[in-house]
């Protein structure tokens, strides 16, 4: 990689192309996992399929944390900010969501109880499977 | 004045700043109810209201950050990455807990829409209700629901999450920081993992894990249920 310049304007130009050649590399894998997704047999988002790409390049080494670590972490770190105009489009919907949300409250309430039972259970159970498995072996 | 309306400029320069006002309200107040985001969304539906803006003058420039919603989505990989270390000390737990989270979901969103007598519609935009935001909104759009309505229920969720995730604990009798962790972050994704941080480091790294496998586990077992 070039140097980072010594004079301050070259170092902003230089500090401002470094984030948009990240985003292209973001961009690129995005495209890719944009492309794939309806070649497959069966449903699945897009930007799942990049993410999954995306992980993997990143185990493998073929693409490494440098490359990408300014822009993704300023997406991460702004995450919401992306989502805003999708929320607003609620305003289109106003009247179905005003006409459903008691029902809205107790089925997200209902169901948070029920996923956080079943996953923090499991968890536990499988740890102490693991933990006897463990034991047997060092017998 | 309706011209400078419809110019993608203004749907832009809104969005951003009902955005950045919401981060310095949320700063001030503290309290996960004040969520930047919800807090953006009345500021600009209000200044649509107010100055009578229709919403396509506004979805112009705010196509252009919809565009974002895919690489976004995509470097949620790095921060998986980032906790590879600990993803493999807890592989089969993290694994196994986020499905049976996922299935539990599923079946008891699926359950109360049925009995409730909700259309089709509203089912597909709330099975996916319990997973990151971004990818929920990619679940809904493939069953062809409403993602206004997923982002709410999602709200409600994390929302829920962050405020009762100390209680769920006792209220369940979990003591394993590791179960606790992915209890949360399976059940209320993002912003309950910011909770989970706050209780500690291990419950926050298997919290932001649990609610990308979460996610996972939703995208392959959502068609099943819709």
């Amino acid at each position: 990689m070039i140097p980072l310049p010594r004079k301050s304007s070259n170092r902003v130009l230089y500090i401002l192309m470094k984030y948009l050649f990240q985003l292209a590399l973001i961009f690129t894998v995005c495209l890719v996992g944009d492309s794939i997704s309806p070649l497959l047999p069966f449903t699945f988002p897009p930007s799942v399929i990049s993410m999954i790409i995306m992980l993997f390049l990143l185990l493998s080494g073929a693409l490494k944390e440098h490359q990408i670590k300014e822009s993704a972490d300023f997406m991460l770190s702004n995450m919401a900010f992306f989502f805003l105009p999708l929320v607003v489009g609620i305003l289109r919907y106003a009247t179905l969501v005003q006409s459903l949300w008691w029902q809205l409250l107790v089925i997200n309430l209902v169901s948070l109880f029920a996923c956080f039972v079943a996953s923090s259970w499991t968890v536990v159970l499988v740890k102490a499977i693991q933990n006897r498995v463990g034991r047997n072996k060092n017998v | 004045m309706s011209e400078v309306f419809s110019s993608p400029l203004f749907g832009l320069a809104l969005s951003i700043f009902a955005f950045e006002s919401g981060v310095w309200i949320n700063k001030k107040a503290k309290n996960p109810i004040a969520n930047p985001l919800v807090i953006a969304m009345i500021i600009v539906i209000s200044v649509l209201l107010l100055f009578n803006i229709p919403l396509e003058s506004y979805e112009k420039g705010s196509s252009i950050i919809n565009m974002f919603l895919l690489p976004v989505t995509s470097v949620l990989a790095l921060s998986i990455y980032r906790q590879r270390k600990i993803l493999m000390q807890a592989f089969f737990p993290i694994v196994l807990g986020t499905f049976a989270g996922a299935v539990a979901a599923l079946t008891s969103i699926l359950v109360m829409c049925r009995l409730m007598g909700l259309d089709q519609q509203v089912i597909g935009s709330l099975l996916s209700k319990s997973v990151t935001t971004p990818i929920a909104i990619a679940i809904t759009q493939q069953f062809g629901g409403v993602p206004a309505l997923t982002v709410a229920s999602t709200l409600i969720s994390g929302v829920g999450g962050n405020l009762l995730a100390p209680f769920l604990a006792k209220m369940f009798g979990i003591k394993d920081p590791v179960a606790h962790g992915v209890g949360i972050g399976a059940c209320s994704h993002a912003l309950g993992t910011s909770k989970a941080l706050q209780i500690g480091e291990l419950e926050g790294a298997m919290s932001s894990i649990s609610l990308s496998f979460s996610a996972i586990w939703t995208v392959l077992l959502a068609p099943l249920f819709f």
